[in-house]
C-alpha cells in the first residue's frame, strides 16, 4: 500500500537534489578553506585578465601621448599608479569573492544538514516497515 | 476587486497548467525582440539581417538560459558592429568580456537584466526596471540593470554615428578611437540615469523591507519620485537631451506596470493584520502578521437539463 508520508519526504528530497545539484553538492565536496581559497585564485586570475585588457583599451586610447611625451621618470610614475590601483581594486575584489563564497559555503552547509535530516528520516522509516513486515511474517508461520 | 482577484486565481491556475509552455514562449518573445531590436536599430552587416534570425535565435533562447542568450546577443551586436567600426567593436567586446569574468563569475542568475534593460528603453517605459528589480531582486542587481544602461547607449551612440564612424586611414582610426572612448563614456545623459536606477533601486529595495502598511506602494511611489529627482538634478547640472512629455508618458506606464506586478506578486489585506507577542528560551518575538488575500476560482459544472418536450421524445423513441 502507498506510504503517503514516504512519498511525500521523498518527492521534498527529489525537489532538494534538483535544486542542490548546482549550488549544494559540489561545495559540500570541499572543506571550507579550500573552496573559498579556490574560488579567491579563480578570482585573482579573472581581476589580473580583465586589468590587463583594460590596460590595453587605455593603452590604445592614450599611445599617441605617451609617445609624444617619452619621459622615463613619467612612465615610471604611472606604471607605480598603475600598480597601486591593482593592488587596492585586487584587494577590494578578492574580499568581495571572499564574503560572497563564505556566505554560499554556509548556506550549502545548512542545507545539507536538513537533507540529511530527511534522510535519516526517510531511512528510519525503511526500517519501521522492514521490521513490521518481519513480524506480520513471524505471525503467519 | 473581487473580479480581478478571481482574474488572478484563474491566471494562476492557467500558468500552473501550461507553464512549460510560457516560459519557453516569454523565453522565445525576449529573444526574438532582442535579436529583431537588434537587427532593426544597427543592423550593419546585410548578410545578419535577415528576417529569419530573430526568430531562429528566439527559438535558440525558448530552452537557452537567459545568460547565454544575452552572450548570444552580445557576439551579434558586435558582428554588426565590426561592419561599421572595428574600435567600437573592440569596446563593447572589452565591456563584454569584463561583465562575464568579473560580475557573472559569481553566477548571480540574472543576466536576463542585460537583454530587458535596453529594451525597456527602446519601449519608453525604462523607469519600470528598478521599480521591479527593487520590489522583486536584490541590490547586487544594480550591477546588471548599470550594464544594459551601458548597452543601450551604445546602440543609440552607433544608431546615430554609423556615417562617421566608417573608413579613415590608421592615423584617423587612432584618432577616431579616442573620440569614441570619450562619445560613449563621457555620455552624461547615460550616467545621469544609471545614477536615477541605482538611487531608485536602493530605495524601493529599502522601503518595500520595511514593516509599514502599504510598503511596496510606498517604495513604488518613492522609487519613482527619486528617479524623476536625479534625473531633473542631471538636467540641471548638465543640461542632458531630456524632454519632458514621453518622460511623463513613461513614468505612468511604469507606475501602472509596477502597481500591477505588486497585485499579482503581494496581494494582502492590512485590515486583517495581527500583531503577535510570544517569547521563547532566548527571544521575545513581536510578529506582525499580514494575510493575504485568498480566493478560490469558481469551479462552474454545466448540468445539461432537457426540456420536456424533449424528454418525452426521449421516451416515445426507446418505446417504438
Amino acid at each position: 500500500m502507498l506510504n503517503e508520508e514516504k512519498i511525500r519526504l521523498m518527492t521534498g528530497l527529489a525537489m532538494f537534489e534538483k535544486r542542490a545539484e548546482k549550488d549544494v553538492f559540489p561545495v559540500n565536496r570541499y572543506f571550507k578553506g579550500d573552496y573559498v581559497s579556490g574560488h579567491m585564485i579563480r578570482a585573482f586570475l579573472s581581476y589580473t585578465f580583465s586589468c590587463v585588457v583594460c590596460l590595453g583599451l587605455w593603452l590604445l586610447y592614450s599611445i599617441e601621448e605617451i609617445l609624444n611625451t617619452l619621459d622615463i621618470e613619467k612612465l615610471l610614475q604611472m606604471a607605480k599608479d598603475i600598480g597601486f590601483y591593482y593592488v587596492l581594486g585586487l584587494l577590494v575584489y578578492l574580499a568581495i569573492t571572499w564574503i560572497v563564497y563564505a556566505r554560499r559555503y554556509a548556506a550549502a552547509a545548512k542545507g545539507m544538514k536538513i537533507y540529511q535530516a530527511k534522510l535519516h528520516r526517510l531511512a528510519k522509516k525503511y526500517e519501521n516497515q522492514s521490521g513490521q513486515k518481519e513480524s506480520e511474517g513471524g505471525k503467519h508461520q | 476587486m473581487m473580479a480581478l482577484l478571481v482574474f488572478k486565481e484563474k491566471l494562476k491556475q492557467f500558468y500552473a497548467k501550461f507553464n512549460i509552455y510560457l516560459v519557453a514562449l516569454v523565453k522565445f518573445a525576449v529573444g526574438y525582440l532582442t535579436f529583431y531590436l537588434i537587427n532593426s536599430n544597427i543592423g550593419f552587416m546585410e548578410r545578419f539581417k535577415n528576417p529569419l534570425i530573430p526568430v531562429v535565435m528566439g527559438l535558440l533562447a525558448s530552452f537557452l538560459p537567459s545568460g547565454t542568450t544575452a552572450f548570444l546577443a552580445g557576439c551579434f551586436m558586435i558582428a554588426h558592429v565590426f561592419g561599421v567600426s572595428m574600435e567600437v567593436a573592440l569596446i563593447i567586446l572589452v565591456f563584454m568580456l569584463l561583465v562575464i569574468v568579473l560580475y557573472y563569475g559569481f553566477r548571480p542568475g540574472d543576466g536576463y537584466l542585460l537583454l530587458l534593460v535596453p529594451m525597456a528603453f527602446f519601449f519608453r517605459i525604462p523607469y519600470v526596471v528598478p521599480l521591479l528589480v527593487g520590489l522583486s531582486g536584490s541590490l547586487v542587481s544594480i550591477i546588471p540593470v548599470s550594464c544594459g544602461i551601458c548597452i543601450y547607449y551604445i546602440i543609440m551612440y552607433m544608431k546615430q554615428n554609423a556615417g562617421v564612424l566608417t573608413g579613415g586611414t590608421m592615423a584617423e582610426a587612432a584618432e577616431r578611437f579616442m573620440q569614441i572612448v570619450r562619445n560613449i563614456f563621457g555620455n552624461e545623459l547615460m550616467w545621469v540615469m544609471i545614477a536615477a536606477f541605482a538611487a531608485a533601486i536602493l530605495i524601493v529595495y529599502l522601503i518595500r523591507n520595511l514593516s509599514v502598511d502599504f510598503s511596496w506602494s510606498i517604495a513604488i511611489i518613492a522609487g519613482v519620485t527619486i528617479e524623476l529627482a536625479v534625473i531633473f538634478i542631471g538636467d540641471y547640472n548638465y543640461n542632458l537631451p531630456v524632454s519632458v512629455q514621453p518622460m511623463v508618458v513613461g513614468v505612468i506606464v511604469s507606475v501602472i506596470l509596477a502597481l500591477i506586478y505588486q497585485f499579482f506578486v503581494f496581494a494582502v489585506d492590512y485590515s486583517r493584520t495581527e500583531y503577535l507577542q510570544y517569547e521563547d528560551d532566548d527571544y521575545y518575538y513581536y510578529v506582525k502578521a499580514v494575510p493575504k488575500i485568498a480566493v478560490s476560482a469558481p469551479d462552474v459544472k454545466v448540468h445539461r437539463i432537457y426540456s420536456r418536450k424533449t424528454a418525452v421524445r426521449h421516451e416515445k423513441n426507446n418505446g417504438s
